[in-house]
């Protein structure tokens, strides 16, 4: 007994030492939770009051600091807003003359979905534009696609929350479009070189257009409703013995920057299918 | 009487500089000297162990308190403090009967950055291989021991050459 007391008295700075560091290992493992360490951390009263301290004295060798950031991002600020209005302001219009356009009796032919580009590409020969709605929210295969700028492209194929779109800028489209200035009629193709412009055909000799001239869809398919514009014409030439225009159009739609879209719903889509096909047999 | 103020004082501002200005140095992304532990090795040589190994477990918790690095400053700390003497009877002999505070006059130069050099090494890479809690990556965590220790060293021996008798 007397030997095993003087052993502990011995090795007692020992025992102490393990005590302790076996104590601060405990604390590291556990020290996980957050709970368990708010009392022994900076959340707890001293030493936060302490950092408060401190950060009153420091702060003020940051204001200069804090001063040029507010001023930058004050002048972002504005130039935010000043782009916004001039949108709200040119849309305000658009809207006006587009409800005009839109609204071919009977009233609320058209819906729209609104809807998010995930996935995109210009530079293929066929491009294919992806959406982040499908089925659930109400989009059907042939319905419309169009943005604020114009016309983008038709819905391919629908999963129940994807969809495909095939847009301008894929051979396989062929879009219906007509001159603002004197409604005649051609059709819209991509040649697969450059994702800002494509070629109008059937444009027939005697038409009479300018560099400029805007073109907008015809309304005549059952996707588009009539006036949403498509693009303007960059460039033109016709040889002596053809009897049609070679075109050159600069799109509306910049597809590189394409974000949001909608998606026409033509409501009355069956009913005018449904008659056509009867009609023709 | 003097001592005990003298220790008392160097222990709130050894840990008020650690955790208010040395804490935010992070200097390149990783050099972050640890002076506070210039407190161990400045108690007289002749304290009883046990009460060394509380100072420096107090010490170790109030860092840590502040760092919210629970557990990790007390363990380095404590190591150092219960090898300390071990340390101090490798490099210098001590007369009997003086109590001595470790410094440049008192131990000699060469034996003071001996101890000090030993001592700093010992908790720096405690300290940081704790941190990382893995030897994944054992390379960086070492190299950060070891360039953290030389700048602590620097440190404290510049306080301490600056210090009368």
């Amino acid at each position: 007994m007397r030997t095993l007391f003087n052993f502990l008295i011995q090795y007692s700075v020992v025992f102490l030492f393990l005590l302790l560091e076996i104590i601060s290992f405990t604390l590291i493992v556990n020290n996980q939770g957050y709970q368990k360490s708010v009392f022994l951390s900076s959340s707890n009263r001293v030493a936060a009051e302490m950092y408060e301290i401190s950060n009153t004295v420091v702060e003020f060798f940051k204001l200069r600091a804090a001063n040029e950031n507010l001023s930058e991002e004050n002048t972002a600020f504005k130039n935010q807003l000043i782009i916004l209005q001039n949108k709200l302001n040119t849309l305000t219009k658009n809207t006006v003359r587009d409800t005009i356009h839109f609204r071919i009796p009977p009233e609320m032919e058209y819906q729209f979905i609104s809807a998010k580009v995930i996935n995109n590409s210009t530079n293929k020969l066929q491009n294919y534009i992806t959406l982040n709605k499908g089925i659930v929210d109400g989009i059907k295969v042939d319905m419309g696609v169009i943005s604020d700028e114009g016309v983008v492209g038709i819905i391919k194929t629908v999963s129940n929350r994807f969809s495909v779109v095939i847009p301008v800028l894929n051979p396989k489209i062929l879009i219906n479009c007509k001159f603002v200035r004197n409604n005649y009629i051609g059709t819209l193709v991509w040649d697969g070189n450059d994702y800002r412009f494509a070629n109008l055909t059937d444009i027939a000799r005697h038409v009479e257009f300018k560099l400029g001239d805007s073109l907008v869809t015809s309304g005549f398919t059952n996707t588009f409703p009539a006036g949403i514009p498509v693009g303007t014409i960059e460039d033109f030439n016709i040889k002596e013995s053809d009897a049609y225009y070679k075109i050159k159009v600069k799109l509306a739609v910049n597809f590189r920057t394409l974000s949001h879209v909608k998606v026409i719903d033509y409501l009355n889509y069956k009913e005018q299918r449904y008659l056509e096909k009867a009609s023709e047999n | 009487m003097l001592i005990l103020l003298q220790n008392i004082i160097r222990f709130v501002a050894l840990v008020l500089l650690q955790v208010l200005a040395l804490n935010n140095i992070q200097f390149l992304g990783f050099l972050n000297p640890y002076i506070y532990i210039l407190f161990i090795f400045s108690l007289p040589v002749k304290l009883p162990r046990w009460f060394t190994l509380i100072l420096g477990f107090v010490l170790g918790l109030s860092i840590d308190m502040f760092s919210n690095t629970l557990g990790i400053h007390a363990f380095a700390s404590v190591l150092i403090a219960f090898i300390r003497q071990g340390v101090i009877g490798l490099f210098t002999s001590i007369e009997e009967g003086s109590n001595p505070t470790p410094s440049f006059y008192t131990f000699g130069v060469g034996s003071y950055i001996k101890y000090v050099v030993v001592l700093v090494f010992i908790h720096h890479f405690t300290l940081f291989i704790l941190e990382a809690f893995t030897f994944n990556h054992l390379g960086m965590t070492l190299l950060k021991a070891l360039l953290n220790s030389f700048v602590t060293i620097l440190i404290i021996l510049g306080i301490q050459s600056f210090r009368k008798k």
